[in-house]
């Protein structure tokens, strides 16, 4: 019997400044304002070049080669839809007709979207590949919304873990295919956590108002009298409350299933990966990061930016077998043999899920 | 094989690492240009390659790459001597104007001018343009398109007797022909039954006018009829629809475009702000309406004051609603006040 190979834990190193970003940031700002938005298709590219340039596992580099031109021209495509489609709405049954076809068209853009970053970006000279399908796309982002939706979206973390499945389960390194297999229950309790901490947040806030005598002739209100000025305050002070409530929420959740997701995933060869994200960090993160940009008139965004990747690439290691120098070799040698056929005119580079 | 620099600006010796494309042994090496020509050597002095670079990069990694003959890439971190060996590489200048450098307060200004020279010139140019290559079949089709919708949903056929619709038809075709031509066709006059909307009469882009019978019934005299249809008019001659739709989706997709890459917070505040501004840009179409609208009654022999007498029994039966800054149309009072101020000159 063979003796299994080690296994080597390499960090993931974010290695860019944000004193360097800030200059980026800046030009890529003053160009595109100049440029009347045009030279924001090269913002994008020196942006990714950037993040991905710096991300290091290692002293290999992740690398970001797509061109301004080919987002330029996946741009003006969709440019000249939106402008279209927005000026043929005003003609009330023709825009219905063009929701439809767009929805339709909808997971075409995906996974166009989705193949186009992946082929796009390298690590350590070897690129990425995307195999997802049409048909893939319009299941997991069309039909499996639509279909839990009769289940009150209970059965909505089912279609998460689709999702995840259908981007990361589709993506390879060079020959090697990603995997994607999680068992259910990680996606229930990201998503119960979270629920669960929105609803304390939001019971404690509610007794708290109550006690403090916020209620007091409300129901008069509800029944039509005409509300003072300091009872139109509590449908503020509400407000205020739901958003303080979801926030946390939404961390614990982001926080917990890209945690499972890094889990869950696999490179051919058994290669794995490790997410260590923490929920309050995450938010801590977040929140100040948000504070500072406004009150500094957005100038400290690339700071912001820089600190989020940083803590990220921190959180997160790759569990190699074997050798990586002989593991990217390999497939170095491999995807060269069959040459590259990548021929993408254009980039559709649209928010990307997960 | 074309170069981007065919000849080094003089000779010299990088030190870096050198990798071969489909290998991905990566080692020591030194790119050496001298007498004898352009070439990398490896570790133990054996030349790899001969040649000049067929492309040079600087990468935010801090290396600046060279890609040489038969897929050699040499990466070095000593930029400043590659550029004293080989010049400065094509781009350099962006890499340039990224560096940390006082020089970044002017960029920083430049941004501050350029957003706001946008705003205040350049939508008004994107808006024109769009507006002068709009074919006047689609306004037609966007008159049609919403009319049969109407029909559909909110009008009934108008209960109006054949007399009465003759009168206002009347109305409406001297003031038609006092009033300045829409570069969309003709205008025409629809009567409809809308109850939902009450006492109402509204233009589409393309020189359609819908009165409502309400509208004829509770304010039927001739001149408030000719003031209000002269304020459609005007709304469909100064193209007022086809200009807030176009403004407000080029503002969209520059925000979307500049804003998009600076970060969501800045772009959630400009679409917001742009929101509100929109706002103030249609009540600057109201009482430009209302001016034009005055004048054109005025011209086709109508009492120009009467659009003021229906604001004012608009505003006495309705009220007037919510704070100005929120609001599509200006406060009835300024309109009232502009309007006899221009009728009494």
């Amino acid at each position: 019997m063979q003796t299994s190979p080690e296994i080597t834990l390499h960090p993931v190193k974010f290695t860019g400044s944000a004193r360097a970003y800030f200059g980026v940031w800046l030009s890529n700002l003053l160009l595109s304002v100049v440029t009347f938005g045009i030279y924001s298709a090269w913002a994008k590219v020196r942006r990714k070049r950037f993040f991905h340039q710096n991300t290091v596992i290692d002293g290999r580099r992740f690398d970001y080669h797509a061109t301004g031109k080919q987002i330029l021209i996946g741009r003006a495509v969709v440019f000249v839809g939106f402008i279209i489609y927005s000026v043929l709405s005003a003609i009330p049954l023709v825009g219905i007709v063009l929701g439809v076809a767009l929805l339709f068209a909808f997971p075409w853009f995906l996974s166009r979207s989705l193949r186009f970053n992946a082929r796009s970006t390298s690590f350590s000279g070897v690129r990425f590949g995307f195999s997802g399908t049409y048909w893939g796309a319009f299941r997991v982002y069309l039909l499996y919304p639509f279909l839990a939706l009769f289940t009150l979206y209970l059965a909505y973390p089912f279609v998460i873990r689709a999702q995840k499945n259908y981007s990361l389960g589709g993506h390879s390194y060079g020959t090697a295919k990603f995997t994607f297999e999680s068992r259910i229950w990680p996606f229930y309790k990201a998503a119960l956590l979270a629920a669960l901490c929105s609803i304390i947040i939001i019971v404690v806030g509610v007794a708290f108002m109550f006690s403090a005598g916020m209620f007091v002739g409300l129901t008069e209100v509800l029944n039509g009298a005409e509300p003072d000025p300091t009872q139109s305050l509590i449908f503020l002070a509400i407000m205020l409350l739901v958003f303080i409530a979801v926030l946390p929420g939404y961390f614990i959740y982001s926080a917990f299933i890209r945690n499972t997701v890094y889990e869950a995933t696999m490179l051919e060869g058994g290669h794995g990966f490790i997410s260590t994200v923490r929920p309050l960090r995450l938010m801590w993160i977040a929140l100040s990061n948000a504070i500072v940009s406004v009150l500094t008139l957005f100038l400290m965004v690339p700071w912001a930016e820089v600190r989020m990747a940083r803590y990220l690439a921190d959180c997160t290691d790759v569990e190699v077998v074997g050798d990586l120098n002989h593991f990217v070799g390999v497939e170095s040698d491999r995807v060269s043999a069959f040459g590259d056929a990548f021929t993408d005119m254009e980039a559709f580079d649209f928010g990307i899920p997960g | 094989m074309a170069s981007l620099a065919d000849r080094p600006v003089s000779f010299g010796t990088l030190t870096g690492v050198a990798s071969r494309a489909g290998a991905s042994h990566r080692q020591p090496a030194r790119y050496v240009i001298d007498q004898s020509g352009a070439r990398l050597v490896g570790e133990n002095g054996e030349t790899l390659v001969h040649g000049m670079p067929v492309r040079r990069e600087a990468s935010f990694g801090g290396t600046l790459d060279l890609d040489l003959p038969d897929g050699w890439r040499f990466s070095t971190e000593d930029i400043k001597g590659a550029r004293a060996v080989l010049g400065e590489e094509p781009g350099a200048w962006l890499s340039n104007l990224e560096s940390w450098h006082p020089r970044l307060v002017l960029v920083l200004i430049g941004c501050l001018l350029g957003a706001y020279a946008i705003w205040r010139w350049g939508l008004n140019v994107l808006v024109t343009l769009a507006i002068t290559v709009t074919p006047p079949t689609l306004v037609g089709a966007i008159d049609r398109g919403n009319l049969s919708a109407m029909d559909q949903f909110l009008a009934e056929p108008t209960a109006l007797s054949a007399v009465e619709q003759a009168r206002v038809r009347g109305i409406f075709d001297s003031i038609a022909a006092a009033a300045p031509q829409s570069d969309f066709g003709p205008y025409r006059l629809e009567f409809r039954d809308m109850p939902a909307v009450g006492a109402n009469a509204f233009a589409l882009p393309g020189g359609t006018v819908v009165v409502t019978d309400d509208m004829v019934a509770e304010f039927g005299g001739d001149d408030i009829l000719a003031g209000v249809i002269g304020h459609e008019l005007a709304h469909v001659s100064e193209e007022h629809s086809l200009r807030q739709l176009y403004r407000s989706l080029s503002v969209y997709l520059l925000i979307a475009l500049i804003a998009g890459d600076v970060g969501p917070i800045l772009e959630d505040v400009l679409l917001e702000g742009s929101a509100i501004v929109s706002l103030s840009y249609s009540r600057t179409h109201e009482a430009d309406a209302d001016a034009l609208g005055v004048a054109t009654a005025r011209v086709a022999g109508y009492d120009p004051a009467a659009l003021a007498e229906f604001f004012r029994r608009l505003e006495a039966e309705y009220g007037d609603g919510g704070p100005a800054w929120l609001s599509t149309h200006p406060a009835n009072a300024d309109r009232i006040e502009q309007i006899e101020r221009l009728a009494a000159e």
